[in-house]
């Protein structure tokens, strides 16, 4: 009875300062979810990230592209199988995030959407089950973008191989290019290269066209009944153009030419004469009608050029020095898909094919393949009329003009070659496609960077033409045609 | 509702009735445990009988001892064994999950310390013995204390790390954990002879005059200096914060004071701001304490993470071993609370201080039941405030309520003199409320 006073007051100090650590438990335990469990170093996030499996990557026929393994601890490996791939397939780190179809694709192949019912839902969540990613089944082919590799050596530069019409990309290369499976210790190497191995030239590639424009040049001359049939005196003259003088990609047997012959032999001074005589207006229209300067996307790719200067609308940017625009040496850059959808365009009788990559998903657990349901309805270019003479002129380059060394044996390659300048270095240009049917077959785009020979892009354009022949020949269409 | 009222009032139960609750108790304890470690056995892939071992052990301690307690000490307290069990049991679980390595050492503390409880609570003349040789004892206590700074050790052999232990062969103990009960021993039988001459100075307005003669000041002076020995000599300032705040509520108790609190209180902020320039370790604390978050990967890397992991609980919690508390460095001792808070939730960190309030809810009403008897009811006070303190120092740290004191959180930390001491003053405390009027 003595100490009692003292002792309920103790009581009560204690059992306050206990409520007070009780309530404050229920603070961290009730706004934590939304503050603190965000925080950018929270390890339960990365965690996470390890545990969740995702999906596997397989190309149009179904080979194993990226396939994801579990360790003996538990966590899980990312295993790119073909190094050749890595410039189509992207990379997926922990520590670096993803790219490329990784990043295209990631909320699928990490499994976000998949639908689940509750009881799974719930179980996943009271259990910490890992969370299963979905399969993806990719428009590219293993072999073609294998042989694409294997011709290009050891240039940098890239190609790019488009399925005619559906518009399925069945190759992407762009090299330098680097190894996904080792990322996380050379990421600082890398990211100092100066090739610019992350860099997807294939779609962010801002390159100076140079005498590539000139199929999108004598299409609008098409277009505007320029008259086709008139010889041109003195037709191999070189053309100044700033610093760079142009000339014939080969030498023509005869110094007067038509403006087709011009384009065979890859001449730019008839061409520097029609965009003259035609004016401005005329040029503008006619490059109006290939979207130049809205290059295509690939859904989920990132494909802003790099360069932020040459994404403004470019076309002849006024018409001040509009001819060496419209020679390809001035201010308008193209993307090599770009290209290869235009040359797509022209062999499909006027109809550019809208690029795509994702044929097919797979939920986890399942053996069914999904058709992705996007429709890509192609865009109108030219007139089946002008895109039919394109096809023959592009033809004759072929057999008799600049890009001879395409030429394949028994094969019906059409397509152009040519040089761009780039300050004091060139880079060599292919654009083309290879026939299997009628307007079936395959559109490609070669750029070798700081290369002067245009017939080795032919040439390696020729190769990886043949490969994708061979490939469309022995195979059946892929479920998805084009629209 | 019934129940909740009983904590509180002293009420002296049947003798069958402290047994069915004792027994009532222990045996929910058991299927939670039960429970939980099969729950931890089924997540970890490779199942292993050694697990269950600590199982077994503990339903041995807490078979034996309830049966013991029953024959030599009927009317004990039916609470305080079984909830005591509860959490060491607790304990284990943790320590498995958190660092098995551990467990096994936890286990045999754990055996070693209810035997402990039961000789201290079964022995009759403890009691009177610790009054008797006081003086004998608190030398001993300080020989240890300056032991320790002379030979301390560290058992994780870090060359910076406090060196708060002495070591014999493989065996390490923590002196400070037996002089914490042998100074409040010491305290409650000095207090009990000098408070009527205290209160009774108080009453006649000599309240100043009096807190500074030697009879008041001297312990005073005594318990500052040994808790300033701790601090500088062994850089143990949860000890110290610990031992000081439990002498400043038992000299108020005591005395009646207001005046010993207040003059605590302003003691305990001086001594923090001098401790403040002085110490860096203390610097340190306070700065992560008041804002932890631009250094969260770096010094307040702990306290951050400890954050984090009350924040993954949640309500309900992750799930024994589903959660991630072993991002907290040390987890399994200074941060069991905030890993107790990931996998159970904000509902297992309820029920811990809620048995924590009932351990003081129940070791204060003891001290209420000794009536006149002075000593023993300031011996009460102490020992129950030795664990209040503690408990709300290491809980209210990892919450960021107070800076970050290194204590153990009792019962449910690892740790093996720790165990061992709080299971004595449950011992003394089960003793003293078996005493008859």
């Amino acid at each position: 009875m003595q100490f009692n006073r003292e002792i309920n007051r103790l009581m009560t100090g204690i059992l306050f300062l206990l409520g007070i650590v009780a309530l404050a438990a229920t603070y961290w335990a009730v706004i934590g979810p939304d503050t603190l469990l965000q925080r950018q170093d929270n390890p339960r996030l990365v965690l996470a990230e390890e545990q969740i499996v995702r999906g596997t990557i397989v190309d149009r026929n179904g080979t194993e592209l990226v396939t994801s393994t579990t360790n003996a601890d538990g966590t899980l490996t990312r295993q790119y199988l073909y190094p050749e791939m890595s410039s189509a397939l992207g990379y997926a780190s922990i520590r670096y995030g993803v790219g490329g179809a990784e990043a295209a694709f990631n909320n699928i192949l990490r499994g976000d959407n998949t639908q689940k019912d509750l009881l799974t839902q719930l179980s996943g969540d009271l259990l910490h089950r890992t969370q299963l990613g979905a399969d993806i089944r990719l428009t590219f082919d293993l072999s073609i973008q294998q042989e694409a590799v294997k011709a290009m050596g050891n240039h940098a530069g890239s190609i790019v191989v488009i399925d005619v019409p559906s518009g399925q990309v069945l190759a992407m290369v762009s090299l330098p290019t680097y190894d996904p499976n080792t990322l996380d210790t050379n990421w600082e190497t890398l990211t100092k290269a100066p090739g610019k191995p992350f860099f997807n030239r294939v779609l962010q590639g801002a390159y100076q066209p140079g005498i590539a424009l000139q199929t999108p040049l004598m299409a609008a001359a098409l277009l505007a009944n320029y008259p086709l049939d008139t010889p041109i005196d003195q037709a191999t003259q070189s053309v100044k153009v700033g610093d760079v003088t142009i000339q014939c990609v080969v030498k023509p047997p005869t110094d007067t030419l038509t403006l087709p012959q011009a384009y065979a032999y890859g001449c730019p001074y008839p061409f520097a004469k029609m965009v003259q005589e035609l004016g401005f207006e005329t040029i503008q229209s006619g490059f109006n009608t290939f979207n130049l300067d809205h290059p295509p996307t690939l859904t989920g790719y990132i494909t802003t050029p790099a360069d932020q200067a040459t994404s403004e609308p470019k076309l002849l940017f006024g018409t001040d020095n509009f001819t060496d625009n419209a020679l390809g040496q001035g201010k308008i850059t193209v993307t090599p898909l770009e290209m290869a959808v235009i040359t797509a365009a022209i062999f499909n009788d006027g109809n550019a094919p809208v690029p795509y990559s994702l044929l097919q998903t797979r939920q986890p657990n399942n053996d069914i393949w999904v058709d992705d349901k996007t429709i890509y309805s192609p865009v109108p270019m030219l007139t089946a009329n002008s895109a039919r003479q394109m096809q023959t002129i592009m033809q004759e380059a072929v057999q008799n003009g600049d890009a001879q060394n395409a030429a394949q044996p028994n094969l019906m390659i059409a397509g152009h070659a040519g040089l761009a300048y780039v300050g004091t270095t060139a880079q060599s240009w292919f654009i083309g496609f290879v026939s299997t049917g009628s307007n079936q077959g395959a559109a490609i785009a070669v750029v070798l960077e700081d290369t002067n020979d245009a017939g080795l892009a032919a040439k390696i354009a020729g190769q990886v033409l043949s490969t994708a022949h061979n490939y469309q020949m022995t195979t059946t269409p892929q479920p998805k045609g084009g629209a | 509702m019934t129940f909740i009222a009983d904590i509180f009032t002293v009420k002296r139960e049947s003798k069958p009735r402290t047994r069915r609750i004792e027994s009532r108790l222990l045996i929910i304890s058991a299927l939670f445990l039960f429970v939980n470690f099969l729950a931890l056995t089924l997540i970890r892939s490779d199942i292993q009988i050694t697990e269950w071992v600590h199982l077994i052990v503990w339903i041995l301690s807490a078979v034996i001892g309830s049966a013991l307690l029953d024959r030599y000490l009927p009317g004990r307290d039916p609470l305080l064994f079984p909830i005591t069990m509860f959490l060491s049991g607790w304990g284990l679980i943790l320590i498995d999950r958190l660092a098995p390595a551990f467990a096994e050492r936890q286990t045999v503390w754990l055996a070693v310390s209810v035997a402990a409880m039961l000789v201290v609570a079964i022995y009759p003349h403890i009691l009177r013995w610790l009054r008797q040789f006081r003086y004998v004892l608190l030398l001993f206590g300080i020989l240890l204390l300056l032991g320790t700074i002379i030979l301390g050790t560290n058992p994780s052999g870090f060359a910076n790390a406090p060196q708060l232990w002495l070591g014999f062969g493989s065996i390490f103990f923590q002196p400070s954990e037996a002089l914490k009960i042998i100074l409040v021993a010491f305290l409650a039988s000095y207090l009990a002879e000098q408070y009527p001459a205290i209160r009774t100075g108080m009453l006649e307005g000599q309240g100043w005059h009096l807190s500074i003669s030697p009879r008041v000041f001297g312990p005073i002076v005594l318990m500052w200096g040994i808790c300033v020995l701790i601090l500088v000599w062994q850089r143990d300032l949860g000890t110290a914060i610990l031992f000081f705040t439990v002498f400043m509520l038992l000299l108020y108790v005591a005395s009646g004071s207001n005046m010993v609190l207040i003059s605590g209180a302003l003691l305990i902020i001086a001594a923090g701001l001098v401790a403040y320039k002085a110490f860096p370790v203390v610097r340190l604390r306070m700065d992560i304490w008041i804002n932890p978050w631009p250094e969260a990967d770096g010094r307040a890397f702990q306290i951050v993470q400890s954050l984090l992991a009350f924040a993954a609980g949640g309500p309900f919690g992750q799930g024994v071993a589903q959660g991630s508390p072993t991002y907290i460095p040390v987890v399994h001792s200074d941060f069991v609370f905030s890993a107790l808070a990931e996998e159970w939730g904000l509902l297992g960190i309820i029920t811990v201080i809620a048995c924590i309030g009932i351990l003081v809810a129940r070791g204060l009403q003891i001290a209420i039941q000794q009536e006149r008897r002075s000593y023993l009811s300031l011996l009460a006070v102490g020992l129950t405030l030795l664990i209040a303190a503690q408990s709300f120092l290491i809980m209210a740290g990892v919450l960021k309520l107070v800076p970050l004191t290194g204590v153990t959180l009792p019962y449910l930390s690892y740790g093996g003199s720790s165990l061992l001491a709080s299971f004595v003053i449950i011992g003394l405390l089960l003793r003293l409320s078996a005493l008859e009027n």
